[in-house]
């Protein structure tokens, strides 16, 4: 079965490069605007040889995985206060509410006002984007805790900590780990698109600069590795949650009685 | 519950107060010296304009004033005033008209030196205002009514193109402005979304390899030599450093001569820091690069900028210029 899916899934790849090919070379679109899957498939192996690529790769790495460390630890730390310190739960949801809606690339010309066009401004972006994706998961996860297990607990006479290490953990975990697959997924549009926008070094830059300079094929090429890049992030993220999760239900599957 | 929020309250107050310091305690507004060079920080746009710069700095014209630049590539001059202003590069690159809408709205900042100017010679220029091959426009009068593309509207491609129409006999409040990026518009002409477009190199010469036509040059039409970007530094900081602003200003100086002499070079050099094929490079017409902005130039395109109504209050180009 899942050789099936890879031979599908490599056949339907196959399909859409070889239209990729033959549409502009056919004359259907322009070729100056679309050039053929070949030619991208070129400035791609120029690229790689060029060591300001990877620079810019490495920088771009580094503004998601910073960003999304920061965004994931605050998250968590945050979300798991706010649900056990009692009150404050009542008291932060207008404000998260509020906040959460705000697009971040709204706060691009304050990044830039503090930072120029440094990491920072990156991280002020990628931070604030996929926080919310994590601190929101945690919410319902903690909410989430069976009643009977938490009173359980209490009345074998487990402290606050005890409680959220054995009780709150094993339950909000599925949900942390679903929002730290969706916040890996938001850091990586976040970073591309500050650079992008800001200016800021890494691989939105090198497609700003090659935009600008009528590189069109350069410019899809990196498009695509930007594409590559979220498509291994999404399949690592869905590694790392099945090990995480590997004792739990969804992933072990129903066992039968 | 009452002292719950009143200690959330203080808390993001406390946060705020020292985000704001810390922004103030890596502090790179202030120069930093190492062994007599002074690190200056400019802000550019990766385009052929800044070339000089580039040029000036391999040439070892700003080692020899004492200066290390760093050049920061931001995408668009909107990131670079805001950054400058504030600190965080210490010298930038706009376009003049960009620099009055800043000075006439108090942002404080203050031209170095020069940084492009146009060519000043009709249909030779490095931005045109340019139709397809088989347009039935011929001159721009005629685009009362037509779809023009500007990479911003109320800016100094605005005004030009306007300039261009009104100098034809036009009126150019009937022309219908979209804004569009530089690198999008041969696309748009091509197919047809738009009737002409304001474009600058490299843009020019990929408009003119599909066989485009150039109807005017409007930066010409605004005044001939017109100065369209200079390179700038915050007024705070000349008061703080006038000395690093005068060796800055010499060192670009000399550098601008140079690019000027040596177009070859400076066409090299851009290959450094863009992708421009080398096909379409070789094709692309330069600026000129004269090292003192042209006064009577700036008066004209501020005045049209005020016609147009592009400033609150006119700006002050004695405070703006040095």
């Amino acid at each position: 079965m899942k050789g099936l899916n890879l031979a599908l899934g490599a056949a339907g790849l196959a399909v859409f490069l070889a239209l990729g090919e033959v549409v502009p070379r056919l004359g259907l679109v322009k070729e100056a605007y679309f050039p053929p899957a070949s030619r991208i498939a070129d400035a791609l192996a120029d690229e790689f040889t060029d060591d300001a690529f990877w620079t810019a790769l490495g920088d771009t790495l580094t503004g998601w995985a910073l960003g999304l460390l920061i965004a994931s630890g605050a998250g968590i730390v945050a979300g798991i206060l706010i649900s056990v310190v009692p009150y404050l739960r009542e008291a932060t949801a207008s404000t998260i509410e509020f906040l959460r809606p705000i697009p971040s690339v709204a706060l691009i010309p304050l990044a830039v006002l503090l930072y120029g066009t440094e990491l920072t401004s990156v991280l002020i972006l990628v931070v604030y984007a996929s926080f919310w994706q994590v601190l929101v998961q945690v919410l319902y996860g903690v909410q989430d805790v069976d009643p009977v297990a938490e009173e359980t607990a209490r009345s074998y006479g487990l402290g606050t900590w005890a409680r959220v290490r054995h009780v709150l953990w094993p339950t909000a975990l599925p949900y942390i780990m679903t929002g730290v697959r969706l916040a890996a997924a938001v850091a990586l549009i976040l970073a591309v698109t500050a650079e992008l926008v800001i200016g800021a070094p890494g691989l939105g830059q090198r497609i700003a600069v090659a935009q600008n300079s009528q590189a069109v094929p350069e410019m899809y090429a990196l498009v695509v590795v930007t594409g590559l890049l979220g498509l291994l992030i999404n399949v690592g993220a869905r590694a790392v949650e099945r090990r995480a999760l590997a004792w739990h239900q969804s992933v072990r599957g129903e066992v039968a009685v | 519950m009452r002292r719950l929020l009143a200690a959330v309250a203080v808390g993001a107050f406390l946060v705020t107060v020292t985000a704001c310091g810390s922004s103030d305690g890596s502090d790179s507004s202030d120069s930093s010296s190492s062994g007599g060079t002074t690190k200056v920080k400019l802000g550019v746009i990766p385009i052929v304009d800044v070339a000089p710069l580039y040029l000036g700095q391999k040439k070892g014209f700003f080692k020899k004033q004492g200066l290390e630049l760093e050049m920061t590539l931001a995408q668009g001059g909107a990131a670079i005033v805001p950054a400058v202003a504030s600190g965080q590069y210490q010298f930038g690159f706009s376009n003049s008209t960009s620099l009055m809408v800043a000075q006439s709205n108090n942002v404080p900042v203050k031209v170095v030196t020069n940084g492009i100017a146009s060519t000043g010679v009709q249909g030779k220029d490095f931005g045109a205002l340019v139709v397809k091959g088989d347009s039935s426009l011929k001159t721009a009068d005629q685009l009362e009514g037509k779809k023009v593309a500007i990479n911003t509207l109320k800016n100094i491609n605005e005004t030009a193109v306007r300039a261009s129409v009104r100098k034809a006999g036009g009126d150019p409040d009937k022309v219908k402005f979209v804004e569009l990026a530089f690198d999008q518009m041969p696309a748009a002409l091509d197919s047809g979304q738009i009737d002409a477009a304001m474009v600058v190199e490299p843009a020019l010469a990929t408009v003119k390899s599909q066989g485009g036509r150039e109807i005017a040059s409007p930066l010409v039409d605004v005044a001939p030599n017109l100065t369209v970007a200079m390179y700038f530094t915050s007024t705070s900081y000349e008061t703080q450093h006038p000395d690093v602003v005068k060796k800055f200003r010499a060192a670009a100086a000399e550098s601008l001569a140079y690019a000027d002499a040596h177009p070859d070079e400076a066409r090299e050099i851009v290959t450094t820091y863009t992708k421009i094929p080398a096909a379409v490079l070789a094709k692309v017409t330069l600026p000129a690069w004269p090292a003192d902005p042209d006064r009577a130039s700036l008066d004209a395109l501020a005045k049209l900028g005020q016609a147009d109504g592009l400033f609150k209050t006119a700006p002050d180009l004695d405070k703006l210029l040095p």
